[in-house]
């Protein structure tokens, strides 16, 4: 199974961007010297990560690669990093973005090393939450992934980046708080019944709550979570976010950080408190439900473009908690997918956008018209990732959606239902978008080119990908099989 | 040969359309045209290569999984079978006619790749609905012909009519794929499969309540695609696409889609009474409404949507009715003499310049060169069922089968099917006498119609008129021969004795007579056009797009608004506002403390340290009196 | 002890409050140290009484330092006020309030 040598590849994998970061910045004023630098980085991290992938993609029981070493000792704090089914699939998504990001970023000439620096910060923090297995290494990840972001918001953004950075910033950090007390009342919890002061989560699991404890102690972390994820009614943070972000920090937004959110509740929330979890699922399947409606009629109604995907992405990520909620193997299967071939599609969607509005000038649906009689290339596949992101089968989404409907289905036949009512929503959102700004007489700004070389290199994959998702997800689904027993087997 | 060479049938398309869309433009306009045709073409003739393969049980191919998660397991399978098989025949011969045809319509557009592209697409798509075996399969072609149909009706996209029109039609039948869509949920829960096969052979064990709720579930998403009530307002519109488009997607085979599905589907809809009751209902109101529809009409190719409509509501009487033999001859028939009406009004309007309006067209017989004439009359008499055509027989045996039905209620549904063969008669004698009879009306300058859009339609006018022979019924000598072909899948037989038979057939042309006698007094010198308020409403679909507009879009654009600024604009971040802003205020409160003077500071230092004192002073004392 | 020890810690009082009034009521700058200076003071005498009473060596060590650390306040605090002066023409303590919030 393993044919790639013994080095610790997870240390490397959280380490290689940093040390990218670290050149970029010192690369200060050369911004062609970093764009390559950062490239070169990036590469190299996809490419170790597609060899952990074909090594370890036929999954297996427990964590395909683990990583310990003593970091404070006196306080029982561990660099410990594991990785399983899930966590493989999250990398490999993580480093294939973060390479599209930058390409995406190649226009930015302001600043460019110091944002392509904060770029490689984020993938740093990304792998780590995704590969963290001790508590306060997780919680140190999960705030090294928020500067970044925030100052690739609020000084790279658009015309109303500081309110939008502030408020991404100041949601974030409520829930990251409620995260904090959490996780230290666990510990010391922990610590008194056992005498083992530690944060290590396969030991904090076998901590004895009762549920009045439980219930408090997930909520903690839960809001966390359901901030970043973001869950209605912690959402109103996002549109705002996406719509000042620029291009990359927007792929970075919808692809990996909201991923963040919902894996923090499949490798953390869930095996840590699973009387409160089995208590609140049916509350996490009625939010998401209305999370899913909500935010795609919300959708429905922008006009600015990012605007509509940010709340088409809250509406995707309402129907990957309904999978979650479920709590059914096929579901969470699909929900897993779902992130994978979500951020895909957005992400692609929002690099596409960047493109319409360099040339355009606007973003804005009611002043964009008649784009494919312009620009045919870079309109047929904005049609294609719109349409996946519709559901249209045999494009990624669907598989996700899905697998998701027909496992909540098995438990839960009326949300499977309902779910399946807003995929017309969906359809109307996403109709209305294509119709004003594909469709329709030639009009503004007239377009003068259409795709250029490093455009094709950075969407042709991403098409692939869609399509390939679309019809084989299985390499993607096997990984999966076993962690998810594994986590479903617990509780409920 | 293996099995697995029965994929070559839909996949041919799909390759044509990638390479089409791929390197169409950038390659001769001749290979884009002959990539097109060849690929339906060869289609066509494989699956008369394969016909064998159809024969008994018929044979199942698989590719490749799919998906496959916990219990669910689906492949990449298709079934060719005694059903698929003619079905097959027909959806690629009529499209290899059709896309001949559109080769000679589109000679002038520039955009042919896109257009050839997604005609062929929707070919494949097509062909994977028929095909299917599992449902999660037919669901991939189903999204996918909607698609194809959303592209090609919006073709001309810088009209936003015409785009607007392509939403219509994808939106209203996505409405449909909803129920469709829960149907195929819960036929996996009850199941653990969605093999088409094995549901239907496990339909008997669903207890009956579900699988009433199943069908009516089946039949709405049938409904969406095959434009019945509720869900028929997009089909009108459609026409806004190019022709040949209409012919092939709007006639002869996506609206037939839902018909065939309730065949596939019929060993478990048959089980519910109720249900077939519904599906009934359904076609005949519809038949009826179209119909009414279609009387007053303006525009040529509209007629003819509304008949199809009507035409194919007829199909979901005779499903209903339980013979799915009838339906899916009246589906063949239907779909030979629709393809043609639409390809020959393609020509009508290319001869009257490019008019659409039928009140302004007239005197085209003594123009036309005389074989549209001829054909555009075999197409009519056929939808209008003239005797020993095929739409006669075929509408005859619906119409037996709903007489000989033993629920009463049945007999007010062919009454219904009765009315509407009469309107069918007049508003197709109608038709003709307006396009071809009388006097020029119209100032358009007329095209000349190129070869390729001449030639396809006699195969078809043929294939329409002696369509008949595929079920000839044993009254007048034939064999049934269709329904003997599906074998078990054929449904119910219909028998009456012949005195009945001749009776309902007597009735028939009696009906003809009576509906040409009628379109013959009032078309044949056209009069002027009436615009009272019936035909206004008629001309409407019975303001069907209005009321939609009341009841449904204005609601939810109401509510999409409340979600958006309602909900998240004020509650959210106007509680989170208020909460800033109260901080703010507090802040401000206590920001005049710091007021910079150094005596103010030390004042209150001062004070702070007498009140400690003070503290100590008392805990001193308290101390001191506690001993 | 010649003087008694109370004697002693009184004075350290009055002194204390003299000089803490001082630094209340008056608005100059120099004033207010002076005040300052005079409450350093009642704190070192009474360390030094308190180290003859107890006959502690501590006490008296610790007013030495006293008496360092004020004598380079004192520097220190003139400079500012001298530059203060040269800068607003005044030394009222109430016209310096440009940290107010």
């Amino acid at each position: 199974m393993a044919i790639l040598p013994h080095i610790p590849w997870l240390t490397l994998l959280i380490c290689l961007p940093l040390t990218g970061a670290m050149l970029c910045m010192l690369a200060d004023e050369r911004e062609r010297t970093s764009h390559w630098l950062a490239l070169a980085t990036t590469a190299i991290i996809f490419v170790i990560t597609i060899g952990l992938f074909i090594s370890y993609g036929a999954g297996g029981a427990g964590w395909l690669l683990h990583e310990d070493a003593i970091w404070i000792d006196r306080y029982g704090i561990r660099y410990s990093l594991g990785m399983d089914g899930i966590s493989l699939l999250l990398v490999l998504l993580t480093a294939f973005l973060h390479l599209i990001a930058v390409l995406a970023s190649w226009p930015i000439e302001r600043h460019a090393p110091r944002f392509l620096g904060l770029l490689l910060l984020l993938e740093t923090g990304l792998m780590g939450i995704f590969l963290a297995i001790d508590l306060v290494l997780f919680y140190v990840f999960w705030e090294v992934m928020l500067i970044p972001m925030f100052l690739m918001i609020g000084i790279w953004g658009g015309e109303q980046r500081r309110q939008a950075a502030l408020k991404f910033f100041l949601y974030a950090l409520a829930g990251s708080l409620a995260m904090l007390v959490a996780l230290i009342a666990l510990y010391l919890l922990h610590g008194e019944q056992t005498g083992s002061y530690t944060f290590a989560l396969a030991e904090l699991m076998k901590t004895r709550l009762t549920l009045p404890q439980e219930i408090l102690l997930f909520s903690g972390f839960m809001l966390a979570f359901a901030i970043k994820t973001p869950l209605v009614p912690f959402h109103t943070w996002l549109p705002d976010a996406h719509a000042e972000s620029p291009a990359s920090g927007a792929v970075d937004l919808t692809g990996l950080l909201l991923k963040t959110g919902v894996f923090g509740m499949i490798r953390i929330a869930f095996p840590l408190f699973p009387a409160a979890t089995r208590f609140a699922l049916p509350l996490l399947g009625i939010l998401a439900l209305t999370g899913l409606f909500h935010a795609a009629w919300g959708a429905y109604r922008q006009n600015d473009i990012k605007r509509l995907f940010a709340y088409s992405s809250i509406s995707h990520v309402g129907l990957i908690l309904l999978g979650l909620a479920a709590w059914q193997i096929t579901a969470w299967e699909g929900s897993i997918l779902l992130m994978l071939t979500n951020a895909i599609a957005t992400g692609a969607l929002f690099v596409l956008i960047a493109m319409i509005r360099q040339r355009t000038g606007t973003c804005q649906i009611d002043e964009l018209s008649g784009l494919w009689g312009q620009a045919p290339n870079l309109s047929a596949l904005f049609l294609l990732f719109a349409l996946a992101s519709l559901g249209l089968p045999g494009l990624a989404n669907f598989a996700g959606e899905i697998l998701v409907l027909i496992g909540t289905f098995q438990t839960h036949p009326v949300w499977a239902s309902l779910a399946v009512v807003a995929v017309v929503f969906a359809a109307a959102y996403i109709l209305r978008l294509v119709q004003g700004v594909i469709w329709g007489p030639i009009s503004g700004t007239r377009i003068t080119y259409d795709l250029t070389p490093r455009e094709w290199l950075i969407l042709v994959p991403m098409a692939i990908l869609v399509i390939w998702l679309g019809l084989y997800p299985a390499p993607f689904l096997t990984p999966l099989h076993e962690p998810v027993q594994l986590l479903l087997g617990g509780s409920p | 040969m293996s099995e697995t060479l029965l994929f070559l049938i839909p996949l041919l398309p799909l390759a044509c359309a990638v390479v089409n869309m791929l390197f169409g433009m950038r390659l001769p306009r001749l290979f884009a045209e002959t990539t097109a045709v060849a690929g339906v073409a060869t289609s066509t003739a494989l699956t008369l290569l394969f016909w064998d393969y159809s024969v008994g049980e018929g044979t199942r191919a698989v590719l490749g999984t799919w998906l496959s998660s916990g219990s669910l397991d689906v492949a990449f399978a298709l079934r060719f079978d005694a059903l698929a098989a003619p079905m097959t025949l027909m959806v690629t011969g009529v499209a290899t006619l059709i896309h001949l045809y559109a080769v000679g319509y589109m000679h002038e557009d520039q955009d042919y790749a896109r257009f050839f592209g997604l005609l062929n697409l929707f070919v494949f798509a097509m062909l994977t609905i028929v095909l299917a075996d599992n449902l999660l399969v037919l669901f991939l072609g189903w999204e996918g012909v909607g698609l194809c149909s959303y592209g090609l009706i919006g073709f001309w996209y810088s009209k936003l009519d015409n785009a607007k029109a392509g939403t219509k039609a994808f939106m209203v039948t996505r409405v449909g794929d909803v129920f469709f869509g829960i149907a195929l949920l819960w036929l996996f829960s009850l199941t653990g499969t969605l093999s088409i096969s094995e549901i239907n052979a496990q339909a008997a064990s669903i207890s009956p309540g579900v699988v009433i709720v199943l069908t009516l579930l089946l039949l709405l998403g049938a409904c969406g695609k095959s434009a019945q009530l509720p869900l028929m307002t997009w089909l009108a519109d459609a026409m806004a696409g190019p022709t040949p488009v209409s012919a092939l997607i709007h006639a002869a085979t996506m609206v037939t889609a839902g018909v065939y599905l309730l065949c596939r589907m019929f060993p478990l809809i048959s089980l519910s009474a109720v249900g077939m009751t519904a599906i009934t209902a359904i076609g005949a109101l519809t038949a009826l409404y179209a119909a009414t529809c279609a009387l007053a009409q303006r525009e040529i190719k509209r007629v003819l949507a509304y008949s199809t409509m009507s035409q194919v509501g007829y199909m979901f009487m005779a499903v209903g009715a339980g013979t799915v033999s009838g339906a899916m001859f009246h589906l063949l028939t239907h779909a030979f003499f629709k393809a043609l009406l639409f390809m020959a009004a393609g020509c009508v309007i290319h001869l009257a310049g490019n008019e659409n309006d039928i009140f302004k067209m007239g005197g085209l017989a003594r123009r036309s060169p005389p074989e549209l004439l001829w054909v555009f009359l075999a197409g009519a008499v056929c939808l209008a069922g003239v005797p020993l055509t095929g739409g006669f027989f075929s509408k005859d045996g619906i119409l037996l089968a709903l007489f000989t039905h033993g629920d009463p209620v049945y007999k007010l549904f062919w009454l219904v099917g009765v009315i509407t063969a009469l309107l069918t008669a007049f508003y197709t004698f109608r038709l003709v006498y307006l396009v071809f009879a009388g006097e020029p009306r119209g100032h358009g300058h007329p095209h000349t119609i190129p070869m390729q859009m001449r030639w396809p339609l006699w195969p078809l006018a043929l294939l329409g008129l002696a369509g008949g022979l595929l079920n000839l019924p044993v009254l007048v000598g034939g064999g049934e021969r269709l329904h003997h072909w599906l074998g078990g899948q054929a449904g119910r037989h219909v028998t009456a004795s012949h005195n009945l038979e001749w009776l309902l057939i007597g009735l028939a042309i009696v009906i003809v007579a009576v509906g040409w006698a009628a379109a013959h007094w009032r078309y044949r010198v056209f009069r002027g056009a009436r615009d009272t308020k019936t035909t206004r409403f008629l001309l409407d679909g019975w303001r069907a797009d209005q009321l939609v507009d009341l009841m449904i879009l204005r609601p939810f654009n109401a509510i999409a608004g409340f979600c958006w600024i309602g909900c998240d604009r004020t509650l959210f971040d106007g509680t989170l506002n208020v909460l800033a802003s109260q901080a703010r205020a507090s802040g401000n409160l206590l920001r005049r403390m710091t007021t910079g003077r150094l005596s103010s500071y030390l004042a209150a230092f001062a004070w702070g340290f007498l009140l400690i004192l003070g503290w100590v002073l008392m805990t001193l004392v308290g101390r001191g009196g506690g001993h | 002890m010649i003087v008694p020890f109370e004697h002693v810690l009184a004075m350290a009082s009055a002194l204390f409050v003299l000089g803490l009034t001082c630094t209340l009521v008056r608005r100059q700058l120099i004033m207010i140290l002076i005040g300052v200076e005079i409450m350093l003071n009642a704190a070192a005498l009474a360390l030094v009484g308190a180290s003859a009473f107890w006959q502690q060596v501590d006490g008296q060590v610790f007013v030495v330092l006293l008496m360092a650390i004020t004598a380079s306040e004192v520097a220190v605090a003139l400079a500012m006020v001298f530059y203060l002066r040269h800068r607003k023409g005044t030394i009222v303590a109430d016209q310096f309030n440009r940290m107010h919030g």
